[in-house]
C-alpha cells in the first residue's frame, strides 16, 4: 500500500484548499457540544475549520444522512408537471470512523441491488472519504469495531485513511481516487519513512488493545443461523422497549422509509423519510392484517436481520459495532447486549 | 445544511435536539448527547418533530371572515381589524368583555407578552391557557402545601430514588424520557410502584401495583395514610419541624380503614399495606403524577391528599425525594411562570396585591391594572355563549376539540361577536374565527421554554417562517402598538425575557446569555444565582408545609344503568393533544391514523366486539364513532379514548364538571354507553 | 439511469363496479410511446399514485395477452385506494412499474391449471387465467374455485359466465353468506373440493386470496396431493417503494416485491415461521 505523510497542522489547510472544489463533511462540535457530521459553510469556511474535530470523539449520529437524508423530497409538481429533485454534488468526507465507512459501504452496496436507487446513488456519485481511525474507543463500553471486524483500521476498500502517528498522521492510499486526490494536493502531503509505517502499526495494535467490549460476533451470526434465539428473550426486550424508533435511526445500515405526499390546492410533493421495523404500522396493511403485529416479533425482526438475513445475503452482517443502537436508546437495549445475552 | 440545537416542542420532558435544514426546510431532527434530558436519546415525536414545520397546509396570510368565508388579507388590515374590534368591544361593554386565551406551546416570552396585552393594554385579567385544563390542580394544591406548584425535583434525579410511586401518569407514553429512567432506575435496584386505573406499560415493571377504581384518588391516599401513622411509620421529627395541621390529617385519615378503601378503591388490603410501608421505609422517595391525578372534580384534593403523603413520610425537600408532577406540554410550566393565568401575574405575582400592581404599573408604565382575578379557560368559554365575553383572543390553542363537551364549545364559539385565533394551522377552532393570523412555528423564531423540571431553555430560529407568517411575540406587539400603546418595542425575544427577569423574582438572574447551553432551572434570583436542582431544601417555599387533610367525594358523573361504562380520557404515546401536529407527520399518523376505543377484553366478550369493529360511545352530551382495540390496559367497566381526533372528537362526550378551586375539568370520569355497530 | 420512483400518468378509460368496496378501472398511458412499450407479466403489479393522496400497490388484473390497455381491481381499503375510488372516467391516475416477478406461465404449457382465489385474491390470477384462455390450445383443463363472503362480491360476474363456457374449463363458486337466490354452493372455497375432482397430475395450482383462507387452500392443496412446488401463491404484504428499498414488505431474507409477490409453496417454507401467517 502507498502511503504518505501529512502535518497535523496541514489539515485544515489542506480542507480550506480542497473547499473549492469540494463540499466537505467533517465532524464538528456544534452548539451544546456534541460533535456531528456537518457540511462546512463555503462562506464562513475559516470558522467551521476552526471547529473541526481531530480527537476521536463520540458522534451519536452516523453520516449516513449525507446520503440518504432523514426526509427528502422524491419530486414536486410544479405547473402540473413531476419534476425529479435528485441532488448532486462533489463531496469530500473527512474524519469518518472505519466502522461508519464500512456502514456506507454496505448501503451502497444495497441501494445498488436489483434496482438502483438515484437518489441516494447520486448523492453519493462523487464521493472521497478520508477516514481518521480512532485511537481510543469514543466510547467505551459501546464500540466494540473490533468484535464486528469493522475498525478501528482497515485494511482494504478506502480511499484513504489516517493514522495518528504523534505530530503527523500516516496517510495510508487505498484506491486511484484517492492516490488522484493526494496527487493534485501535494504540496500538503510528504514523503513517509518505514519508521513511520512501523510507528503506525505499533499505533495500530495498541488502538485494537483499547476497546474493551468484546463480543462473540460469530457465534452469535452460527446461533441465529442454526436456530432462532428464544421468544423469551425478544419478549423481554419488547417489553423494555418504548418504541422510539432511535436504534434504527442511528444504525449506519438500516434504510428503511416510508413514502408520503404532501398537498395543498394545486402544491404537492412526494418525500421519504426514515421508517423503521419497531413501528407497527410498518407493517401492517390497509385491511388491518399483520404479519408482525405483536411487538416481540418487531422486535426480533431488526437482530434477526443484522445478524443473519443480511449475512445470507451479502456475506456481511449488517452490524458494523459503532454501538449507537445502545447509546440511543432510552431503556438502554443495544445490539451487543443482545448478542451477550443470546451467546452467554 | 444546518444543524440548530433547540428543545422539543412535544412533552414537558424539554429533550435537547437538533433539527437539520436544508434550503430554508427541515430534513431532520436528531438528540443531543450532551443535554442533560435527551442525553443521545428521544422519542418518536422526537425524532420526527420537524416534519410537520414544512406541511404545505401551514398558514401563510392572514385571513378575514367575509360573508362567511376567511379570505386572505395584508397583516396591515388584519392587525388593523383586531384592534379596532377589541377597542370598541373594550369601550362599549368594557374591558371583561374580552377574553384572552394563550398557549403552553409558545414561549415564555410570548405568553409573558399575551398576559401583558390583556392586563396593560385592555385591564383585564380574563388571560388563562390550557394549563387550566391539565395541571391547574397541581399549581393549586402544591402551592397550598408547599408553596409552590411545580415539579420538587429534577429528571436526573429519578434514576437515584430507592422508590418511585407512579400514579396516574402513563409515564412511558407520555414523558417517555422520564419513563425510561424509571425503567433504568428499576435495574439500579429502584423499587416501583404503580397505582393506576389502566394497567399502563410501566406496571409490567412494578414491584407492587394495584388498580384503583377511578376517581378514589383520595381514598387510598388516605388509607395508605392511615396505615403509616397506625404502624408509626410517619417521620414524626420532619412533620414536627417542617410541618403544619399534622393532627387534622391524622384525625382524619383514621376513617379510612383498610376495608374501607378496598370497598371504595378495590385496591386489596395487602397491596395497600405494602405499598405504604415501602414507600414510607424509602429513605429517597418520589412520587410522579400527572392527569390522572390532576382531572378530577376532585383535582385539588388529589394533589393535597399525595402533598399530604409525602410530607407525612419525610418525603419532600431531598435529592431524589418530592412530588413529581410531571408537566404535559413543552411549555406550560413556563406559561404558568410568567402568569398566563387569570389571578397571577409572572412568578406567582397576585393581582389581588396592591404592591405587586403598583410595581407592574410602573414597569410596564400604565395605571388601573386590575384588581380582580379574571377567568379562566373553562369560564372564558362558557361567558363566550352567555354573550359575556364578546372579544375572544385565542393563541395556538384548539378548544374546540382541547375543551370538554365539544358542541357547547362550538356553540360558545359561534356566539362570540369578534374572534381572533393566532395557529401555525387553520384548527377546528380557527373555522370560527373572524381574523386568523399565521403564525411561525418553533423552529421559525427565537425564545424560552420552561420544562417540567423547571428548566428555562433556549428555542433557536432555523428557518423562516412560511410566507407571511410571523412570530407570536411580533403579532402580539403589533396588535399593542396599534391599540396605541408603547411599551411594547422589542427588537428580540431576549429583551422581553430581560424585561421578565426584571420583574419576576423566581426568574430574576436569567438572561439568555446565561441559558446557553442547556439552560437554568428556577427559582434563579440574581445573576449568579446557579439555578436549583430541588425544590424545598431545608424550608419549605411557604415556611411550613402544611397538611390538608380531604376526605374523599366520589366522581361528579358515575355509571348507572343507562350510561354503564366509565369513560376516560388522554393522549397515546404516537400523537399529541388536537393532532394538528402529529397527524401531519407521516410516521406517527400512520401508526395511529384514527380514532379508537380501548376496551378491556372481558367486555368486549360481553358485548361481542372484535378488533377494530366501529362501535358508537354515547355520553349525555353527545356520541362518536370509533374503532375498538381490545386491551387489558383498560380496567373492566371502564374505556379509553385518546382525544386527538377530531373525526371522532372524545370531548365531545366528556363532562365539563370542574374542581371548584382549580376550574379543571373532569376529563378522567364521565359516564358512557356502548353500542356495537 | 431511469428513475424508478417518477410515475407516470395514465388516463381512467373504464370504470367497473365489481361490488360495494371493489372497482375495477381500465387505464391506457398517455404517452403513446410508453403504452406501446409496456410490457408485463401475469402477476406483476405496478405502484398507482393518487397524487396529494399517495401511492398504492396494486396487481395487474388484464392479460398481457391484450395490449394498448392495463386493468385494475381496487378495493376501497386504505386513504389510497379510497382516493382512487373518488376518481371519475377520463381522470389521472400515475403509474409505474411493472415490478415483481409472476406466475409461471411457459413451465405451465400442456398442463392442467387450478386456480383457488377468495374475494379480491381473483384479480391477479385473472390476468394468467385470461392468457391461458388466450393461448387455450397450450393447456390441458382450467378449473377456477372461487369463493367471496357474500354473491355481490364476487368479482367479475359477467366474466366468470364467460370462462364457463369454455370448453375443458370448471368454474365452481361459492360463498359464505348467501343472497339474493343464490343457488351455488354455500361455505369456504375448500368446501368446493366434494364438488369437483381435484386431481395434482399435471397440475399447477394458484392461489391468492386472504392469508387464513391461503393457509386452509395450502392444506387441501398438499392433501389431494399437490407436490410444494406445483403450488403458487401470491403473497400480500404492506409494501411502499415495490423495488426492494423501502423495506416494508420484507419477510426473512426476501423482499415480497422484487422476489415475489409469486412464491411456490416450496419457497414459502424457507421462509421464517413466526413471520408466515400461512
Amino acid at each position: 500500500m502507498k502511503s504518505a505523510l501529512i502535518n497535523k497542522s496541514d489539515i485544515r489547510l489542506l480542507l480550506k484548499e480542497a473547499s473549492r472544489e469540494w463540499n466537505i463533511y467533517a465532524p464538528l462540535e456544534v452548539q451544546g457540544g456534541d460533535v456531528n457530521f456537518c457540511c462546512l459553510p463555503k462562506e464562513n469556511i475559516k470558522e467551521a475549520l476552526n471547529r473541526v474535530t481531530l480527537d476521536d470523539k463520540w458522534i451519536p449520529v452516523p453520516p449516513k444522512d449525507l446520503f440518504f437524508p432523514q426526509l427528502e423530497s422524491l419530486f414536486e409538481i410544479k405547473k402540473n408537471k413531476i419534476e425529479e429533485t435528485v441532488e448532486y454534488s462533489k463531496k469530500l468526507l473527512f474524519g469518518i470512523k472505519a466502522c461508519d465507512y464500512q456502514g456506507i459501504l454496505f448501503s451502497d452496496e444495497f441501494f445498488k441491488r436489483t434496482f438502483q436507487d438515484n437518489y441516494y446513488l447520486s448523492r453519493t456519485k462523487d464521493r472521497l472519504v478520508i477516514i481518521k481511525s480512532c485511537l481510543t474507543p469514543p466510547r467505551q463500553n459501546a464500540c466494540f469495531c473490533t468484535s464486528a471486524k469493522t475498525g478501528p483500521f482497515l485494511d482494504k476498500d478506502f480511499d484513504i485513511q489516517l493514522v495518528d502517528i504523534g505530530e503527523a498522521y500516516l496517510v495510508e492510499i487505498g484506491s486511484k481516487r484517492g492516490e488522484d486526490f493526494i496527487l493534485k494536493y501535494k504540496r500538503f502531503f510528504k514523503l513517509c519513512s518505514n519508521s513511520e509505517v512501523d510507528k503506525a502499526l505499533t499505533v495500530k495494535e495498541k488502538a485494537v488493545d483499547s476497546i474493551e467490549l468484546k463480543i462473540d460476533f460469530s457465534r452469535a451470526v452460527e446461533l441465529m443461523k442454526g436456530k432462532e434465539p428464544p421468544e423469551e428473550i425478544y419478549k423481554k426486550i419488547a417489553q423494555r422497549c418504548i418504541h422510539c424508533g432511535g436504534c434504527i435511526y442511528v444504525c449506519p445500515t438500516c434504510t428503511c422509509f416510508n413514502v408520503f405526499d404532501d398537498k395543498e390546492n394545486e402544491a404537492m410533493i412526494r418525500y421519504r423519510n426514515w421508517d423503521t421495523c419497531v413501528f407497527e404500522g410498518f407493517t401492517r396493511e390497509a385491511s388491518g392484517f399483520n404479519p408482525r403485529e405483536t411487538k416481540w416479533l418487531r422486535a426480533s425482526r431488526r437482530y434477526e436481520h443484522k445478524l443473519w438475513y443480511d449475512y445470507k445475503t451479502t456475506g456481511k452482517s449488517g452490524c458494523v459495532g459503532c454501538g449507537r443502537c445502545l447509546t440511543s436508546c432510552p431503556v438502554e437495549l443495544g445490539m451487543s447486549k443482545f448478542i451477550q445475552e443470546i451467546t452467554a | 445544511m444546518a444543524k440548530v440545537l433547540t428543545t422539543c416542542i412535544y412533552c414537558g420532558c424539554g429533550c435537547g435536539l437538533y433539527l437539520i435544514s436544508d434550503r430554508m426546510k427541515l430534513i431532520g431532527a436528531y438528540p443531543s448527547q450532551n443535554h442533560p434530558v435527551s442525553k443521545g436519546c428521544l422519542c418518536v415525536k422526537g425524532w420526527n418533530s420537524y416534519e410537520f414545520v414544512n406541511n404545505l397546509q401551514r398558514l401563510k396570510k392572514p385571513l378575514i371572515k367575509k360573508n362567511g368565508k376567511l379570505q386572505t388579507v395584508t397583516w396591515d388590515k388584519a392587525i388593523d381589524r383586531v384592534a379596532r374590534k377589541f377597542k370598541e368591544i373594550n369601550k362599549k361593554h368594557g374591558p371583561d368583555a374580552l377574553g384572552f386565551l394563550s398557549s403552553a406551546k409558545t414561549t415564555n416570552e410570548e405568553n409573558y407578552l399575551a398576559m401583558k396585552l390583556a392586563r396593560a393594554v385592555f385591564k383585564t385579567n380574563n388571560v388563562d391557557h390550557c394549563a387550566r385544563l391539565c395541571h391547574a390542580s397541581t399549581v393549586a394544591g402544591l402551592t397550598a402545601a408547599f408553596g409552590s406548584g411545580a415539579m420538587t425535583n429534577s429528571i436526573e434525579e429519578f434514576e437515584n430514588a430507592e422508590v418511585i410511586l407512579v400514579t396516574g401518569s402513563d409515564t412511558t407514553e407520555q414523558h417517555p424520557l422520564i419513563g425510561s429512567r424509571i425503567i433504568n432506575a428499576i435495574d439500579k435496584g429502584t423499587t416501583l410502584i404503580v397505582i393506576d386505573p389502566r394497567k399502563i406499560e410501566l406496571a409490567k415493571h412494578a414491584a407492587i401495583y394495584a388498580q384503583p377504581r377511578f376517581g378514589a384518588d383520595v381514598a387510598w391516599i388516605n388509607g395508605m395514610m392511615n396505615v403509616i401513622i397506625s404502624e408509626g411509620l410517619d417521620a414524626k421529627e420532619y412533620i414536627r419541624e417542617r410541618t403544619e395541621g399534622y393532627e387534622e390529617l391524622k384525625e382524619l385519615v383514621k376513617d379510612y380503614s383498610l376495608e374501607y378503601v378496598e370497598k371504595i378503591a378495590g385496591i386489596p388490603k395487602d397491596k395497600l399495606i405494602d405499598a405504604a410501608r415501602i414507600y414510607a421505609r424509602a429513605k429517597k422517595a418520589m412520587i410522579v403524577y400527572t392527569m390522572g391525578i390532576t382531572q378530577h372534580t376532585t383535582g385539588v384534593d388529589n394533589v393535597k391528599s399525595l402533598a399530604n403523603l409525602a410530607m407525612l413520610t419525610g418525603h419532600v425537600g431531598f435529592e431524589s425525594t418530592g412530588v413529581n408532577p410531571l408537566r404535559g406540554q413543552n411549555n406550560v410550566q413556563g406559561a404558568c411562570d410568567v402568569g398566563a393565568l387569570p389571578d397571577v401575574y409572572s412568578g406567582y405575582q397576585p393581582v389581588t396585591n396592591a404592591s405587586i400592581r403598583k410595581k407592574f404599573e410602573s414597569a410596564w408604565g400604565v395605571k388601573n391594572l386590575p384588581d380582580k382575578a379574571g377567568l379562566t379557560v373553562t369560564e372564558i368559554i362558557k361567558s363566550a355563549g352567555e354573550g359575556k365575553i364578546r372579544g375572544l383572543y385565542i393563541i395556538g390553542e384548539n378548544p374546540v376539540l382541547s375543551d370538554p363537551d365539544s358542541n357547547q364549545v362550538r356553540a360558545c364559539l359561534e356566539k362570540i361577536e369578534f374572534l381572533v385565533v393566532q395557529d401555525i394551522f387553520l384548527s377546528e377552532t380557527a373555522e370560527y374565527a373572524d381574523v386568523v393570523l399565521p403564525a411561525a412555528s418553533y423552529a421559525e423564531k427565537d425564545g424560552t421554554f420552561t420544562n417540567t423540571e423547571r428548566r428555562v431553555q433556549r428555542i433557536r430560529k432555523v428557518i423562516n417562517p412560511p410566507g407571511q407568517a410571523r412570530a407570536d411575540w411580533q403579532i402580539i406587539c403589533e396588535v399593542a402598538e396599534r391599540c396605541g400603546y408603547k411599551g411594547m418595542n422589542y427588537s428580540r425575544p431576549s429583551e422581553i425575557m430581560d424585561e421578565i427577569a426584571s420583574v419576576t423574582p423566581m426568574y430574576a438572574g436569567i438572561s439568555y446569555d446565561r441559558l446557553e447551553p442547556f439552560g437554568l432551572q428556577w427559582p434563579c434570583s440574581t445573576k449568579e444565582h446557579p439555578g436549583t436542582k430541588f425544590l424545598h431544601k431545608d424550608r419549605f417555599s411557604k415556611g411550613k408545609g402544611t397538611f390538608s387533610p380531604r376526605p374523599y367525594i366520589p366522581p361528579n358523573e358515575l355509571p348507572d344503568e343507562e350510561y354503564n361504562f366509565i369513560l376516560s380520557t388522554g393522549r397515546t404515546y404516537w400523537h399529541w393533544h388536537t393532532g394538528t401536529m402529529t397527524r401531519r407527520t407521516s410516521t406517527l399518523d400512520r401508526e395511529v391514523p384514527t380514532a379508537y376505543v380501548e376496551i378491556h377484553p372481558n367486555d368486549a366478550q360481553g358485548l361481542g366486539i372484535k378488533k377494530d369493529d366501529m362501535l358508537r360511545v354515547s355520553s349525555r352530551r353527545g356520541r362518536i364513532e370509533l374503532k375498538a382495540r381490545i386491551t387489558e390496559k383498560s380496567q373492566e367497566g371502564s374505556v379509553f379514548i385518546p382525544f386527538h381526533f377530531k373525526e371522532a372528537a372524545a370531548n365531545v362526550l366528556t363532562n365539563p364538571a370542574i374542581d371548584p378551586i382549580a376550574k379543571i375539568p373532569e376529563y378522567k370520569v364521565c359516564a358512557v354507553k356502548i353500542e356495537k355497530l | 439511469m431511469k428513475n424508478e420512483y417518477i410515475p407516470y400518468p395514465a388516463i381512467i378509460e373504464a370504470i367497473q363496479t365489481e361490488s360495494f368496496d371493489t372497482r375495477t378501472l381500465k387505464v391506457r398511458f398517455k404517452d403513446k410511446r410508453l403504452r406501446d412499450s409496456f410490457d408485463y407479466k401475469p402477476g406483476q403489479f405496478v405502484e398507482i399514485s393518487v397524487l396529494g393522496a399517495g401511492e398504492a400497490p396494486i396487481s395487474i388484473t388484464s392479460s398481457p395477452s391484450r395490449k394498448g390497455f392495463l386493468e385494475f381491481t381496487v378495493r376501497a381499503v386504505g386513504k389510497v385506494t379510497k382516493a382512487i375510488h373518488k376518481l371519475k372516467v377520463g381522470d389521472t391516475v400515475y403509474l409505474r412499474g411493472p415490478y415483481g416477478n409472476s406466475f409461471p406461465f411457459e413451465e405451465a404449457k400442456n398442463r392442467n391449471l387450478l386456480f383457488v382465489a377468495g374475494g379480491i385474491g381473483l384479480p391477479p390470477l385473472r390476468s394468467v387465467i385470461n392468457m391461458a384462455f388466450d393461448n387455450r390450445d397450450d393447456f390441458g383443463n382450467i378449473k377456477i374455485l372461487y369463493g367471496a363472503k357474500a354473491p355481490d362480491e364476487l368479482c367479475f360476474k359477467e366474466e366468470l359466465k364467460i370462462w364457463q363456457g369454455i370448453p375443458q374449463a370448471e368454474v365452481l363458486l361459492t360463498v359464505d353468506k348467501p343472497a339474493n337466490g343464490w343457488k351455488g354452493n354455500i361455505g369456504v372455497v375448500t368446501t368446493l373440493w366434494k364438488k369437483t375432482e381435484i386431481s395434482p397430475k399435471d397440475a399447477i395450482a394458484y392461489v391468492c386470496g386472504p392469508p387464513i383462507m391461503i393457509k386452509f387452500v395450502l392444506q387441501k392443496l398438499l392433501e389431494s396431493g399437490f407436490k410444494p412446488d406445483n403450488i403458487y401463491v401470491s403473497l400480500e404484504r404492506y409494501m411502499k417503494c415495490g423495488i426492494g428499498k423501502c423495506g416494508h414488505c420484507n419477510i426473512g431474507d426476501k423482499f415480497a416485491c422484487i422476489d415475489g409477490p409469486v412464491f411456490s409453496f416450496g419457497q414459502i417454507k424457507e421462509l421464517p415461521d413466526k413471520e408466515r401467517e400461512i
